[in-house]
């Protein structure tokens, strides 16, 4: 067998699946309000705002793992022409891209001679932690009750190990913050995932009251969850350096520093003794999980077991391991692929030692009614009728089929809405939210518009300022979740007082009149033009609306968002390299906003999901500590040429839920699992480890290192 | 990036002028697409107080000609994108338009210049990055011994083990290259004479002299040759492996081969007992191409972290060699929707 026959080419219906999720949702064709702008650059992020004479800024780092500043000529660089400030206040490092001071110039040149003429001379300290291996002392012991279970039931257990590395966020706008001055004011561009907050703190700094200064954030290039922690550290010093200056100061990191210190992915290391039935079903056993962190303990967890699926009695314990290298950030669904990639695996395992088609052993085991029946919609899509044994094939090219599961619970935010109705027809929507590359700005507009029944184009968005009604975090998915029901009902009060308006001009009875297409009718029948009505009000109407824990919690309806992902792959078995051909995404997110966008998060989800099981690894280097790869030519990302197929497929039957539920996260969870035993479908052999590399598969089909 | 000054030659003799040591400059930095030159000025690897800019020169003529003695002549500024759709090469050397379209991105393949990919410094990351002072920045340790060699090389002593980043190197090696030059004595030196071993110094991996430039190569046509890479990923990313193979085929036998490699070597490594045992072979024999092949592994002595080159690289002169004969290799299902 050399190649095989393209027989699924011809039976893939035109656009894949997506005619399924037409007419999912509140708007399905329109496109991102911003889209024209940010492909034409005319949309201006944090990073490109360039005040006059303004300062420039950057961090003194440290080079390695863990290193001593033993000679550092401040007085050199303070005397660089240009150069205004020059300080170092540390001298140790304990990982690459540790701050231990900054240089501020009064331009980028200026800047970097200064910074060379510190002429740091680091000395690299002995031994450094850069994997979580080297952390652990001794593998722990079966606590009483696993052990019990485990050697009672003889053959039939697993033991197993997964382990995966650390993913930088690698935003592609990086971190940081540009002060603009104006002597007692001031606007503070800062490129974060929480506009409202980022504002805390900053009046000490910039030592100005808050009412003094205004945080803008109209465009975000990405965060992943590296940019919820306010002005960061880079927007503080900003801040301070151009209250000391009296003037505008710009410090945003560049691209190396971007991977070293601000955030990650954690690694991570699953070892699993379970005991489980002839038929699959597992009785139990013990889950030791560590977090590869940094210097500091904390934000290592892994989410395993997930609660997805039926696992018998376990129990868990979990470690941190300090590592010469940065800190862990939330990274989109924290802890969540790293744990999925260990439960789906494994469970590919218990079926494959079972003898059972692991489709059919999940659906006894997952819990939730919806993400069964969503695995049956995916398995059907996908073609799962064609998926071989493990290990069956032979020939160079081998298939693989794999899937994985997913859920998101709802978490509370509170959300200040505005809608404003001017008198020209014109209407505003504003919350103090900002868009991180989601989509949030088009939501908020979608929402609104269908609130009011006006059309998307009479809604102009403001978002991403500090000064606009209190707006979410993006983080944990709550952004949609939080803000559409705070504009629906914003919404809905700005059109009843238009509407009142209108009554008490024709007497016609308030609860009768609506509005649509562009006019105000009763019983479908015109009454006035939605301009003529609006130059009805006297000066402007804003409707108000407001989202709170309390909203939540008054609703019972469920705010879970589940999914199930299928993946359909090739395994070139000479050089162990993987190609993803189809993943089928099914997902719920309640009530769809918008068809594109939805679907967006899920592809961008599964994209990011791909890059991981396959290529993201940032490595350090085992004797100096540093990493080896800040850059986006060795820290490999997936490019166009490594996207398979992506049908994103919106769970139609979610009518159980109210309104928009999570949806930015879930989509992230299952793909590296899925794509994992996709992996051991078409070789025989799980690779445990994630990035799946070349040297990977064929160390495990060649006996070294894969299945024990 | 220190200030520098921009020189802009009107041919490649005056190029070779200005770059010649003792000139005006003292540190002057030739630049074609620049796509590797800049990389080095931004990482603060060079400081050049000139920068001498050779990348339009004879883009108003053909960059691939045939000459009078049947040989091909690329100009030293052809891009790589040229290279990967002419005519000519498609036809006759099939293996430099495979291989020059196979390098980097559509992007950088507008851009990047036959010559410049033929002189473009290794991607070693203990060489790119300022902080490692190792040996070829004139340091005393080469850190990938002890450090993390995934991607270095799994042929040569040392004492630097950096892998040759050129596509375009085999393929020219394979088609017996020259390099045409200006700016000293000699107009011309081999392909296979035109890089070293870091035992044969360091600090440079090749064999020109300062102040010589690359006006054009020149190679034999081959239709019967062919290129393979293996790449973890498919955008955007180096061959952890490549090979280039060029065969005389008579009455469906093998009756010359020329073998070698790339990513897997200081130098473009090439594999003259591969060759001579394809020399013989039925071109339909599969058995006797793949035992040719393993041939490759001999005397590779990988290093901790990058065994798994070898079985890419024996897998590489295999597709290679059936691309040559224009046979099928394994590939990957096409999926479209
Ligand atoms: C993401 C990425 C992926 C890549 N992948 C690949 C790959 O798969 N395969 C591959 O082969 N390459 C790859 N490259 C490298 C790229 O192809 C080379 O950097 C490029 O070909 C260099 O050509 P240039 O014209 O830009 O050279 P420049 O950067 O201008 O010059 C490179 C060197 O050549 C010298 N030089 C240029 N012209 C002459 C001349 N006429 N005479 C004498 N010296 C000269 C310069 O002085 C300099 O030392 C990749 C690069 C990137 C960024």
């Amino acid at each position: 067998m050399s190649n095989q026959a393209n027989t699924d080419a011809a039976t893939l219906p035109p656009l894949a699946n997506r005619p399924l999720n037409i007419g999912s949702s509140m708007n399905d064709d329109a496109s991102r309000l911003d889209a024209l702008a940010k492909v034409t650059g005319a949309a201006k992020y944090g990073r490109d705002v360039h005040p006059a004479n303004a300062l420039y800024i950057a961090f003194v780092r440290c080079p390695f793992g863990a290193a001593t500043l033993e000679s550092c000529d401040v007085d050199a660089a303070r005397a660089v022409p240009g150069v205004v400030e020059a300080d170092v206040s540390k001298r140790q490092g304990n990982y690459h891209g540790a701050t231990v001071g900054h240089v501020a110039a009064d331009s980028p040149l200026s800047l970097r001679r200064g910074m060379a003429a510190l002429a740091c001379r680091w000395k690299r300290k002995g031994d450094v932690v850069t994997t979580i291996e080297q952390g652990i002392e001794a593998e722990p012991e079966l606590p009483v009750d696993a052990k019990a279970m485990i050697e009672q039931a003889g053959d039939r257990t697993l033991d197993a190990t997964y382990s995966t590395e650390v993913q930088t966020h690698s935003s592609l706008e990086t971190h940081g913050a540009c002060v603009d001055h104006k002597g007692d004011s001031a606007v503070v561009y800062v490129s974060t995932q929480g506009t409202s907050s980022a504002r805390d703190g900053l009046d000490e700094a910039l030592g100005l009251p808050a009412s003094k200064f205004e945080v803008v954030c109209e465009y975000v290039g990405g965060g992943f969850g590296s940019k919820l922690n306010g002005a960061g550290k880079e927007g503080m010093l900003a801040a301070r350096i151009a209250a000391k200056h009296k003037r505008s100061a710009y410090l945003f990191v560049n691209r190396a520093e971007e991977h070293l210190d601000t955030g990650n992915r954690p690694s991570s290391r699953t070892r699993v003794r379970v005991a489980f039935e002839a038929d699959g079903t597992i009785k139990g056993g013990h889950i030791q999980t560590w977090g590869g962190v940094g210097p500091n303990r904390g934000g290592g967890g892994v989410n395993v077991p997930s609660g997805r699926y039926r696992l018998g009695q376990i129990t868990t314990a979990h470690a941190d391991i300090s590592l010469n290298g940065g800190m862990p950030r939330a990274f989109r669904a924290p802890g969540h692929p790293q744990g999925a990639f260990a439960e789906e695996l494994m469970l590919d395992e218990v079926a494959a030692r079972c003898g059972l088609d692991p489709l059919a052993l999940r659906l006894r085991l997952i819990k939730a009614d919806a993400i069964r029946e969503m695995a049956e919609l995916g398995a059907r899509l996908i073609g799962w009728d064609k998926r071989l044994v493990n290990g069956a094939q032979a020939g160079p090219i081998r298939r693989g089929m794999g899937m994985g599961v997913t859920s998101w619970g709802r978490f509370p935010s509170s959300v200040d809405a505005e809608v404003v109705v001017n008198r020209d027809g014109s209407v505003e929507a504003r919350t103090g939210t900002q868009d991180i590359g989601t989509g949030q700005r088009t939501v908020v507009g979608i929402v609104t518009a269908d609130a009011m029944g006006v059309p998307l184009e009479a809604v102009t968005v403001r978002i991403g300022r500090s000064t606009l009604p209190p707006g979410p975090g993006s983080g944990g998915s709550v952004t949609t979740v939080n803000s559409a029901p705070a504009f629906m009902e914003a919404g809905k009060a700005a059109a009843t007082q238009v509407l009142e308006l209108v009554a008490g001009r024709t007497g016609a009875p308030v609860n009768e009149l609506t509005i649509a297409g562009g006019e105000v009718r009763r019983n479908g029948a015109k009454v006035m033009a939605w301009k003529d009505a609006c130059a009805l009000i006297p000066d402007t109407i804003i409707g108000k609306g407001r989202n709170t824990q309390k909203t939540v919690a008054a609703d019972k309806t469920t705010g879970t968002s589940g999914g199930a992902q299928f993946v359909d792959l090739d395994v070139d078995v000479e050089t162990g390299v993987v190609k993803v051909h189809r993943i089928v995404a099914v997902q719920a997110c309640g009530r769809v906003v918008s068809r594109k966008l939805a679907e967006s998060q899920v592809i961008g989800g599964v994209i990011q999901g791909l890059s991981y099981a396959l290529f993201e690894h940032r490595l350090l280097d085992r004797q100096t500590g540093a990493m080896v790869n800040p850059n986006l030519e060795w820290y490999k990302i997936a490019g166009p040429k490594d996207m398979p197929l992506i049908e994103p497929v919106l769970w139609s039957k979610d009518k159980e839920a109210a309104g928009p539920r999570p949806l930015g996260e879930p989509p992230t969870i299952p793909t590296a699992g899925a794509i994992a035993c996709a992996i051991y479908n078409a070789i025989g052999v799980p690779v445990r480890s994630l990035p799946i590399t070349p040297d990977k598969v064929l160390a495990a089909m060649a006996g070294k290192g894969g299945a024990k | 990036m220190n200030p520098f000054v921009l020189v802009q030659p009107r041919s490649h003799a005056q190029a070779a002028k200005v770059m010649a040591a003792g000139g005006s400059y003292r540190l002057p930095v030739l630049k074609a697409g620049g796509i590797d030159v800049l990389d080095h000025l931004k990482e603060g690897l060079l400081s050049p107080d000139a920068v001498v800019n050779v990348r339009r020169l004879g883009a108003e003529g053909p960059a691939v000609t045939r000459l009078a003695d049947g040989s091909i002549r690329i100009e030293a500024g052809a891009t790589l994108a040229q290279l990967a759709s002419d005519p000519i090469l498609l036809a006759d050397a099939t293996v430099v338009a495979q291989s020059a379209g196979s390098a980097a991105t559509p992007a950088i393949r507008n851009i990047a210049s036959a010559a410049g990919n033929l002189l473009q410094r290794p991607r070693c990351w203990y060489y790119r990055h300022a902080q490692f002072e190792c040996l070829k920045k004139g340091g005393s340790m080469c850190f990938a011994v002890d450090g993390e060699n995934a991607h270095h090389a799994i042929f040569g002593p040392g004492p630097c083990h950096i892998v040759h980043p050129s596509n375009l190197a085999p393929a020219l090696m394979v088609l017996d290259g020259q390099v045409h030059l200006t700016g000293s004595k000699r107009d011309r030196i081999a392909a296979a004479d035109l890089f070293h071993m870091p035992d044969k110094g360091i600090l440079s991996e090749h064999n020109l002299e300062q102040g010589e430039v690359i006006t054009h190569l020149t190679l034999r046509p081959r239709p019967t040759s062919g290129f393979h890479a293996v790449k973890a990923k498919q955008s955007f990313d180096w061959p952890s492996a490549l090979a280039c193979v060029s065969l005389r085929v008579e009455e469906g036998v093998i009756r010359e081969a020329s073998v070698c490699a790339g990513a897997v070597a200081p130098v473009p490594w090439m594999l003259p007992r591969v060759g001579a045992a394809l020399k013989g072979a039925k071109a339909t024999d599969d058995a006797a191409i793949a035992a040719a092949a393993e041939l490759a592994a001999e005397g590779a002595k990988p290093m901790r972290d990058n065994g798994y080159k070898v079985a890419l690289l024996v897998a590489s002169v295999r597709r290679a060699t059936l691309r040559a004969l224009g046979r099928e290799t394994p590939s990957f299902r096409e999926i479209r929707p």
